[in-house]
């Protein structure tokens, strides 16, 4: 589990060799600008950017939503009186063997896992782009060392790692399992942005703005941090689901805090109590959905924003492409 | 050669930054670890076994060791393969608890690893190759679903759907109860059938990201003017897809591996779990809940050092395959 993977995203040595056509690399728009920014624009223009915004706004509505839809108690508090229900008008989506109802688990534990997915992404990504913007600016010795240790941290395994730090850990609280993420998986988005600050710093235009004597913070927060705006959200992103999954997975293994809702503990209580081999599907089902279909949505806007910044990813561009494989088929004529 | 050289530097200093972490952590996290693994232990138990305490102090802070003179005792440890006694499986030594749990693993993650990467970067090449077509539009949305969805769900379900409603697969434990572990058909048959379920899940789990890896690559690798070169010379589709395009797009993901498979090796334990499959990542999750803190220890090296293994025979495949590589 854990895709811990930049699938979407190019990996660092291959981004080398690609155009870089980022979002601020198209033309501005100033005219045209209204209400709505020109990135949302762009994003909503894009079928997968537009697939996941919508998921992402249904799931953030949830959890807003959490209190006046789902009681918070009948998804902590044991109650015999209700236990292995399957789901019916009372209990939508059914309970578990301790007569939690999941449906409340579901709703709940959607503001566990999108505050800690959106926090760790965010903290992860601002020492990222520091760590990621230093090593390929300051250069030398700083990036040697910084490289290594992020490429440490890329081989060594995440989830033993974290399964070993949390057995350690007395609590397990939202802000800890936040802090203890963020900082494992911050390397791997190092890894994604000093690759793309390198190659963006050999540019024509970042060559004449350091020839033109602007100075190294101009530089950096004028030319470079705007052209890598699109990678930065995709790494955003990336990290936002892993994040996810992965304190979900730790839930799942029992190393969470039982006394708070969450989609990893309506898991953990699935597989403790066998649930599945007593053939309760509906215990394991909906709180597994929410988390697939976050991550799922997650992922959609990452491939939308890896699309709208890269246009050969776009399949609206097919055409093109076809025509040229035609000519260059033997016998293929181009009226 | 300094290519190799390097490479084989890395794995080292990798290795040794695991050995350090491990000796770290315990020492950096609050409260004593070693007062909460004596508390697991009678003292009887202590008695019948003289120096395990000093043992244990070596191992996880205490004492009044210095931090240098305890660090340079850790590594021999180590090297010895000397992690104490395990306190839940008391008092079996931690190196005999991993000897008996280890191989199941490996080969379980091996197998099903290599089966994904191949089926994975295949299927990625097909969908590149004919981007947009029926292929693309079906394989390419089901394993981008299969991958958003943690392996222990995708587990639970197919061991719901498989194992318990349509009853092809057994799905607790890694051979049939009252067999014991040796080389003869009837354990090695039983032994398969009870893999087949986990290793699927790991298949279906990790074959998504190397379709996408893949397809992503290739589609740039499509673009290039020696593919349009081949296809010119009127070369085979088929010839042109696997030697022209798909050789070159494989380096890629042949580079990620390294990271996937660090990713893979954490995904077991959630398989084991599910499963009550007796390997590593099954142990190492019992350890945890029981905070025995030696084997948990000794687990996160063996899960470290195993990914650079598997990576450095890639780096091999690497070095025959890349030949540019070969001359650097």
């Amino acid at each position: 589990m854990a895709q811990i993977q930049p699938t979407t995203l190019e990996p660092p040595d291959s981004a080398a060799a690609l155009p870089a056509a980022d979002l601020a690399v198209e033309p501005p728009q100033r005219a045209r600008r209204g209400i709505v920014p020109g990135w949302v624009r762009l994003l909503l223009g894009n079928n997968k950017g537009r697939a996941g915004v919508a998921v992402m706004l249904g799931m953030v509505a949830l959890a807003l939503l959490a209190p006046f839809i789902a009681d918070k108690a009948s998804a902590t508090n044991f109650n015999i009186l209700v236990t292995r229900q399957a789901p019916s008008l009372h209990h939508p989506f059914g309970t578990n063997d301790q007569g939690l109802d999941v449906w409340a688990q579901v709703v709940w534990g959607a503001r566990r896992s999108l505050l800690l997915g959106f926090a760790a992404g965010a903290i992860a990504t601002v020492l990222a782009t520091a760590l990621g913007l230093i090593a390929a600016f300051v250069g030398g010795i700083v990036d040697d060392v910084i490289s290594l240790v992020v490429n440490v941290f890329f081989v060594i395994p995440v989830i033993p790692l974290l399964v070993d730090i949390t057995a350690f850990l007395h609590t397990r609280g939202l802000l800890v399992m936040t802090l203890v993420i963020a900082g494992t998986l911050w390397s791997f988005e190092a890894r994604i942005l000093r690759g793309q600050a390198l190659t963006l710093r050999n540019r024509d235009f970042v060559q004449a703005a350091r020839v033109a004597g602007e100075s190294t913070r101009r530089i950096v927060f004028g030319e470079l941090l705007p052209n890598m705006i699109s990678r930065i959200a995709a790494a955003f992103v990336l990290v936002f689901y892993v994040a996810i999954l992965v304190d979900a997975g730790l839930e799942f293994l029992g190393l969470g805090d039982v006394s708070k809702p969450s989609w990893g503990i309506a898991l953990y209580w699935a597989s403790t109590t066998s649930s599945v081999l007593q053939g309760e599907w509906w215990v394991f089902l909906f709180p597994g959905l929410a988390i697939g279909i976050t991550v799922l949505g997650l992922t959609l806007l990452l491939a939308g924003i890896d699309e709208v910044s890269n246009p050969r990813l776009r399949t609206e561009r097919l055409r093109r492409h076809r025509l040229r494989r035609l000519l260059a088929r033997p016998g293929g004529t181009v009226s | 050669m300094r290519w190799f050289l390097r490479r084989l530097g890395f794995y080292v200093f990798a290795i040794w930054v695991a050995l350090t972490l491990t000796f770290l952590l315990p020492r950096l996290m609050p409260g004593s670890p070693i007062g909460g693994i004596l508390q697991h232990l009678s003292a009887s138990q202590l008695a019948a076994n003289p120096g395990i305490i000093k043992t244990y102090e070596t191992l996880f802070g205490g004492g009044n060791q210095s931090i240098w003179s305890a660090y340079v005792q850790y590594l021999h440890h180590v090297a010895t393969l000397n992690f104490g006694l395990s306190t839940s499986n008391f008092p079996t030594p931690v190196s005999q608890v991993i000897a008996h749990t280890l191989p199941y693993s490996i080969v379980l993650v091996g197998l099903a690893f290599f089966i994904s990467f191949a089926l994975g970067t295949a299927i990625g090449m097909v969908a590149a190759w004919r981007r947009g077509g029926t292929f693309d539009s079906i394989f390419v949305p089901i394993f981008m679903a299969l991958g958003a969805f943690p392996a222990y769900f995708t587990a639970l379900l197919i061991m719901y759907f498989l194992g318990l409603k349509l009853g092809w697969f057994p799905i607790q434990h890694a051979y049939d109860n009252g067999l014991s572990p040796g080389f003869n058909w009837t354990f090695i048959w039983s032994a398969v059938r009870h893999g087949i379920l986990p290793a699927l899940v790991i298949v279906l789990a990790f074959a998504g990201g190397w379709v996408l890896n893949m397809r992503t690559v290739m589609i740039n690798t499509i673009s290039e003017d020696y593919v349009a070169m081949a296809q010119a010379k009127g070369l085979k589709d088929r010839r042109v897809m696997t030697r022209y395009a798909a050789r070159n797009a494989i380096l890629p993901p042949l580079n990620g591996f390294a990271a996937q498979f660090a990713t893979a090796v954490g995904g077991v334990i959630f398989v084991e779990l599910v499963f009550s499959y007796p390997g590593a990542g099954y142990t190492l999750q019992q350890a945890a809940l029981g905070k025995d803190l030696p084997l948990t220890q000794a687990l996160l090296l063996v899960f470290a050092i195993c990914p650079l293994v598997a990576n450095f025979i890639m780096d091999i495949a690497n070095f025959l395959l890349d030949p540019r590589v070969r001359t650097a």
